[in-house]
This record gives structure tokens, C-alpha cells and sequence, in this order.
């Protein structure tokens, strides 16, 4: 149940405090907070994997971010590519510094559908921040799921997003890992080449039947996924993916993200390629 | 003759604006130079050149519930201490004398701001607030030009609801006021309204098969066929194309159109550690509206094949979504767009496109294909 006060106006942000920062790679951080007001916290709790957020930085505006964590893990936080002014407003904040926060937004992953599945993991670079909360949500119901994949591609192996999890999830968790990158550098004995060169090496097998291919990443690697994907005959209601648009209000009324016939903040940004292709407009 | 109508001497029209004036501010349309208009606030001064019969300005009274520029919260940062403070600027008002499409107007954006999941408070608080008085469009000379098609959207010349009260013109000294909502009823109290006769009701309906008469015969019946094409994809690349090609990317359409949306949001900065944030008014018709980070510009490349506003006001999709469509066919857009490519214009575009391979159509001697 939503409380009056924040019921009441939803363009209305809740005060957080920054936690710590840990480094991820290059440019990219992850910002541990809390909200402020208890009950902000406890109203927050019921978030799904997939939803995103409206962050304030005092100073420089406004903007939407994923939830990378789970519901189901105690800490809320962000993880952010410094691109702009408020992303840099972000990362130039330090522990107990406050910030604005409003939401959860969006649809979120139907994780509850994809029961007695295998889920593959596809991602490129960054676009391994919103598919962090389904995978750990997964994992956290590992009996509800069969196999777990994660394709993950970066441009060298510095820019392998969050791979000390990667490891932890692989050993403990039952889940399969693949990484490649564009460029090798000293000390990387993996795979060179695009993500989807990993579905064709020897000693991977991706399972079709009965399996949900989660896509995410930059659109030329998500053009070139989603034709792999289909030669191995991946329908396109199987594979899903969360879309990017610029977004001022989160809630369905600025227009900014409105694609096709959708609003992404409302009714995505998760949405089937199926549903992707229907809205008929560039990913 | 309905509980609900009153009759109203001419000279007593006026008094109107001054009962609401008691309690409200009073928005009026009031004549500037040649045929241009504008809304503006009744004063002691003006109150005199309040008109029944007058030109719709272009701007449209959307921005007494949406506003152009609007705070709508104030921030304060900095040395751990913060304030997050929503502002809100809501005075009561009236509208007198909006024409029966921005009536529909100001529907369309209830349908929107207040309806579907989240309820937008300022909009909300703006919109409480406000009274209005609808007049319905018989002066062929002054509420009607060739741009108008209200005939068409379904949407006047005289409104069927969500008007507080709705007068009408029924020539000689008599006009004919109806309330459509209870504060509108409660008004009809007032001495200077009396009861109305069969007669009365009768005038109405004949002046109303009159007037109807004097807008343009045009796209009256392709109105609906255009849905229809746009929401079946039916439309051709190359029509599209056209349509972009002459937009000249200016945003008047959006800026004069009552039932235009979109906004953004900016923070500025209004002292140490202090800034507001305000939403303005935005149009898709703009470059920018969908860029995003990286200069990647999705809809770029699709635009030039469908238009943006126009595929979100005659989408099916949209029309059902909020029940009511978002056009109301005021015909503003037609009347400033310097690329001919007006709402009337574009259906006028699609219909000629578009039929010819649509075998549900006939094509020829169909009444709306003159021209
Ligand atoms: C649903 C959603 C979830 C997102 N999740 C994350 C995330 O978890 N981590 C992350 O690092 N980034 C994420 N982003 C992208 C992030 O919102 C933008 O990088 C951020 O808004 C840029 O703001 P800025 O002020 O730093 O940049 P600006 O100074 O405004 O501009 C820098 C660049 O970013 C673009 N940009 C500005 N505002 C937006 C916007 N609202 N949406 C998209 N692009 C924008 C500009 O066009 C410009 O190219 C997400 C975006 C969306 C829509
Ligand atoms: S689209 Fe044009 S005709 Fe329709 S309501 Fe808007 S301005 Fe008026
Ligand atoms: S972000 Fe405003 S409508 Fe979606």
C-alpha cells in the first residue's frame, strides 16, 4: 500500500544517503544507499527485477536508472556509466552524501512465467546492469529454473562488467559463464570475438527448447544477438529484452519514451522482441 | 424543456463573468488586432470587451490546466542538508467563452493526466480549480473559419458534456444556458436566468442544422477511415515520407494544439545550493525529443517514414488507450503550419494515399472526395 503523501504526487522524489562506492570498471560504478525515511524503505522493498528508477542529483537533474539488485538481497544500489552532467553528479558524490530517489517504474521481468525454464543471459558491456537483478532473483529460486547461461561481451577484459560475481555465481550457484571480448590483452587466455561467436564453440551447448534468451545490450550487438539467436531457432516471443529511451517522467506522461505504440517507462522497458518488432520502430 | 437549460437576456450575459469574478479569476477571449485573439484575465477595465462571438486564439486555454512554464517543486542541496518541497500554484478560475473543441481539449487531457495507473496532481489541482463556461459556435463569420472541423473530430459546434455551463446564441435578445455539471447547476439559481419554452428548444436544434452548414465540406467522413490506415499500418512508406518531408520541425503545432501532452523537465538553479524544477511543454515534432546517450537518435531513421504526431494521434491504439482521441479538430495546426501539413491537411493526405489501395474504400464520387 502506498502511503497519501507519496501516493498523492508521484513527480515527487524521497530523500536517499549514499552508502559506498565500490569501482567497477572503467567509468562505471556502483553506489550502495538507503532511503532516508524508514518507511520509504519499507515501501521500496516490493521492487522486480527489471524496474528502474528516477534519481535526482541536486544541481543536475533528473534521470532514469536500473535497480541491478534483487529484490531478494538485503542492499539497494545502482551501478552507473559516467556519460554526462548527472551521471558525473553521481560519481561525484561521497558516503553520506543525499540524492533523490523516485519509483520503482516499469514492468519489470515476468520472472514468475518463466518457471521450469532454462534462461540464457545475453549481454553486452553495461547491458548486464539490468539483467543482474533477474539473474540473482534466479538464483535466489534456483529450484524454480533448470539451466542458467550468461554470454557475456565486452570490448577488452577490462571492460567485463561485474566479474568478481560472475565467478562467485559460477562456482557456487550452478550457472554457466561465458565471457569473450573484442580485444585480448596480457593475462586473458578466453574467447576473442562477438558475444554470439560463444554460442558455436565447442563445449557450449544453449539450450532452445523451453528456454527464455534474455538480450541486452547496445543495438548493433542486439542486431547481431537476436539473428544468432534466431538461427538456432529461438522464436521471438522467447527472447526478451529492456529498452532505452530518453525518459523525463517515468510514468507515463511526458511522452519522451514513447515508441510505436508504447510508452517504455509503463509498459516496458521489458518487452519480447516479438513485442519489440511490433512497435515497429529501431531498438 | 431539460430541468438542466435556462434562458438569458442578451445584456445579461455579461453578468455572468460577473458573478464569477466574485470568487474566481475570469479568463476571456478578447479581440486584438485584425481577426487575432487571445485569452487573457478580465479586469474592471476590460470587462466591457468581453465578447460572446470571437476569433479562438491559437493559443490555446490548455495552459490554465497544463501551464506553459510551471515550478512544480522546489530543491534545496548541500551540507547533508536537503529539501525536497512540491510547489503548487493552483488559483481558481473560470473560462468563459471556450469553444466546444477545447472543451473536448481539456477532456481529452483529463482522460490522459488523470486516468491509467499515475495521476498527475498537478494537472489535478489546476483542473479542480477550474470553471468553464462553453460557448457553442453559430457566428459564421467569427467562430468559424475554413480550418475548423469539429464536424468531423464529433466534438461541436456545441458540446454535449464536461462543461460546467454552455451558452448558446439563439438570436434575437435570447440566449440558451445549460449546466452540465452540478456547480453549473447550482449557477442557473441565479435571477437573471429564467425558464425556457419548447420553442426555445426547438431554435436550438434549427440554428444547430444551420450552422453545421458553414464548415468547409472536407474530411469529414475520413476521419475515421485514417484511424483506420494508421492503425493497420496501411499507410505508405512514401506518404509518410511526404509529410516528413515538409515538416519544417518548428513545434507551432504542438504549441497551438489543445490536446498536445508531451513535456520535459529542467532544474534551475534560484540561489545558493537552491534550484527549482519546472516542466515545460515539449513537442515531438522537435529534433531532440528521443535522443539519447551516446547520440544515438532511435527514432531518426523511422521518422522520416511515419510521423510521430500524427501516429500518436490517430493510432487506434491511443484513441482506445484513452478513450477519447487527441485531436479535437480545432484546426489551429492547419491555421499556423508553414508546410501545409495540418491535421486536415494530413488526413486529406493519407485519405488520397492510401485509398486507392484499400479495397474496403470506394474511391470516387464518395461525398468527401470533392476537391
Ligand atoms: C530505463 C533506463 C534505465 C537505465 N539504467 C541505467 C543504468 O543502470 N546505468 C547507467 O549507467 N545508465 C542507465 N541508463 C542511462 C542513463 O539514464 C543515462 O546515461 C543518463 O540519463 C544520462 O544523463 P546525464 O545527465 O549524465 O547525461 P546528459 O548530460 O544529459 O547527456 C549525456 C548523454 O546522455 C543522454 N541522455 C540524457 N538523458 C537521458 C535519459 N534520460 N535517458 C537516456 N539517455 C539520456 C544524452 O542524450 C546525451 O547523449 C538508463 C536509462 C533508462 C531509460
Ligand atoms: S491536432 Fe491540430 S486540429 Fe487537432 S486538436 Fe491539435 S491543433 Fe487542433
Ligand atoms: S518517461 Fe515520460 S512518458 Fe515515459
Amino acid at each position: 500500500m502506498m502511503r497519501p503523501e507519496v501516493a498523492e504526487n508521484v513527480y515527487l522524489p524521497r530523500v536517499a544517503v549514499l552508502d559506498r562506492v565500490v569501482d567497477e570498471i572503467q567509468d562505471v560504478k556502483t553506489f550502495y544507499w538507503h532511503f532516508e525515511d524508514p518507511a520509504d524503505r519499507e515501501a521500496f522493498k516490493s521492487f522486480r527485477p527489471g524496474q528502474f528508477v528516477q534519481v535526482t542529483l541536486f544541481g543536475a537533474g533528473e534521470m532514469p536508472l536500473s535497480l541491478p539488485p534483487s529484490p531478494t538481497e538485503g542492499e539497494t544500489f545502482f551501478t552507473v556509466r559516467r556519460v554526462g552532467s548527472c551521471t558525473e553528479a553521481l560519481h561525484g558524490l561521497r558516503p553520506g552524501d543525499k540524492f533523490g530517489v523516485r519509483g520503482p517504474y516499469g514492468n519489470g521481468f515476468p520472472m514468475g512465467s518463466f518457471h521450469g525454464k532454462n534462461l540464457v543471459f545475453v549481454a553486452g558491456g553495461i547491458g548486464l546492469i539490468p539483467l543482474r537483478s533477474c539473474i540473482v532473483y534466479a538464483l535466489a529460486h534456483r529450484e524454480k529454473y533448470r539451466r542458467i547461461q550468461i554470454f557475456l561481451g565486452a570490448r577488452t577484459p577490462r571492460d567485463l562488467m561485474y566479474r568478481d560475481k560472475l565467478l562467485e555465481w559460477e562456482r557456487s550457484a550452478g550457472v554457466e559463464c561465458y565471457l569473450t571480448v573484442d580485444r585480448a590483452e596480457e593475462g586473458w587466455a578466453g574467447n576473442v570475438g562477438v558475444v554470439g561467436s560463444l554460442f558455436k564453440k565447442p563445449g557450449v551447448e544453449v539450450p532452445v527448447e523451453d528456454t527464455v534468451a534474455f538480450v541486452c545490450g547496445p543495438p548493433v550487438m542486439f542486431r547481431f544477438v537476436i539473428r544468432d539467436l534466431a538461427g538456432m531457432g529461438f522464436s521471438e516471443e522467447s527472447i526478451i529484452s529492456t529498452l532505452e529511451r530518453y525518459m523525463k517522467c517515468g510514468v507515463g506522461k511526458c511522452g519522451h519514451c514513447c515508441i510505436g505504440v508504447a510508452y517504455v517507462c509503463v509498459d516496458g522497458p521489458v518487452f519480447s522482441y516479438r513485442q519489440i518488432r511490433k512497435l515497429g520502430e529501431d531498438i | 424543456m431539460s430541468m438542466r437549460a435556462r434562458i438569458i437576456h442578451r445584456d445579461d450575459v455579461l453578468k455572468i463573468v460577473d458573478l464569477l469574478r466574485r470568487d474566481r479569476e475570469v479568463i476571456a477571449a478578447f479581440l486584438g488586432r485584425g481577426r487575432d485573439s487571445a485569452f487573457g484575465v478580465v479586469t474592471d477595465e476590460n470587462r466591457d470587451r468581453v465578447q460572446i462571438h470571437v476569433p479562438n486564439p491559437h493559443y490555446p486555454p490548455k495552459r490554465y490546466v497544463f501551464p506553459h512554464i510551471e515550478r512544480i517543486m522546489k530543491l534545496r542541496g548541500g551540507n547533508g542538508e536537503v529539501r525536497i518541497e512540491p510547489t503548487y500554484d493552483a488559483p481558481r478560475r473560470a473560462i468563459f467563452g471556450i469553444r466546444s473543441c477545447d472543451v473536448a481539449g481539456i477532456w481529452h487531457l483529463d482522460r490522459f493526466f488523470l486516468g491509467r495507473e499515475f495521476r498527475d496532481i498537478y494537472y489535478q489541482r489546476h483542473r479542480e480549480a477550474l470553471f468553464l463556461v462553453n460557448v457553442v459556435c453559430t457566428d459564421p463569420g467569427c467562430d468559424i473559419d475554413e480550418h475548423c472541423f469539429c464536424v468531423c473530430a464529433d466534438t461541436g459546434p456545441a458540446a454535449r458534456d464536461h462543461f460546467d455551463l454552455q451558452l448558446m446564441d439563439l438570436g434575437g435578445d435570447e440566449f440558451m444556458a445549460v449546466a452540465g455539471t452540478p456547480a453549473g447547476e447550482a449557477f442557473l439559481d441565479e435571477p437573471i436566468f429564467r425558464r425556457g419554452t419548447a420553442e426555445h428548444v426547438e431554435r436550438r436544434r434549427r440554428i444547430l442544422g444551420e450552422v453545421r452548414k458553414h464548415f468547409k465540406e472536407m474530411t469529414t467522413s475520413w476521419f475515421s477511415a485514417t484511424v483506420r490506415y494508421v492503425s493497420q499500418g496501411k499507410i505508405l512508406d512514401k506518404t509518410w515520407e511526404e509529410i516528413g518531408v515538409r515538416c519544417l520541425e518548428c513545434g507551432g503545432c504542438t504549441y497551438v494544439c489543445p490536446a498536445c501532452t508531451c513535456f520535459t523537465v529542467r532544474d534551475r538553479q534560484v540561489g545558493p545550493n537552491e534550484w527549482e524544477r519546472v516542466r515545460l511543454w515539449d513537442a515531438c515534432a522537435l529534433g531532440g525529443f528521443t535522443r539519447m546517450a551516446g547520440g544515438h537518435n532511435p527514432r531518426r531513421a523511422v521518422h522520416d517514414r511515419r510521423n510521430r504526431r500524427f501516429f500518436r494521434k490517430l493510432a487506434h491504439y491511443f484513441i482506445q488507450r484513452e478513450l477519447t482521441m487527441a485531436c479535437v479538430g480545432c484546426g489551429r495546426c492547419n491555421a499556423v503550419c508553414h508546410g501545409d501539413i495540418g491535421m486536415p491537411s494530413v488526413v486529406e493526405m493519407i485519405r488520397r494515399a492510401t485509398a486507392p489501395e484499400d479495397k474496403m474504400e470506394p474511391v470516387e464520387g464518395t461525398p468527401a472526395g470533392s476537391k
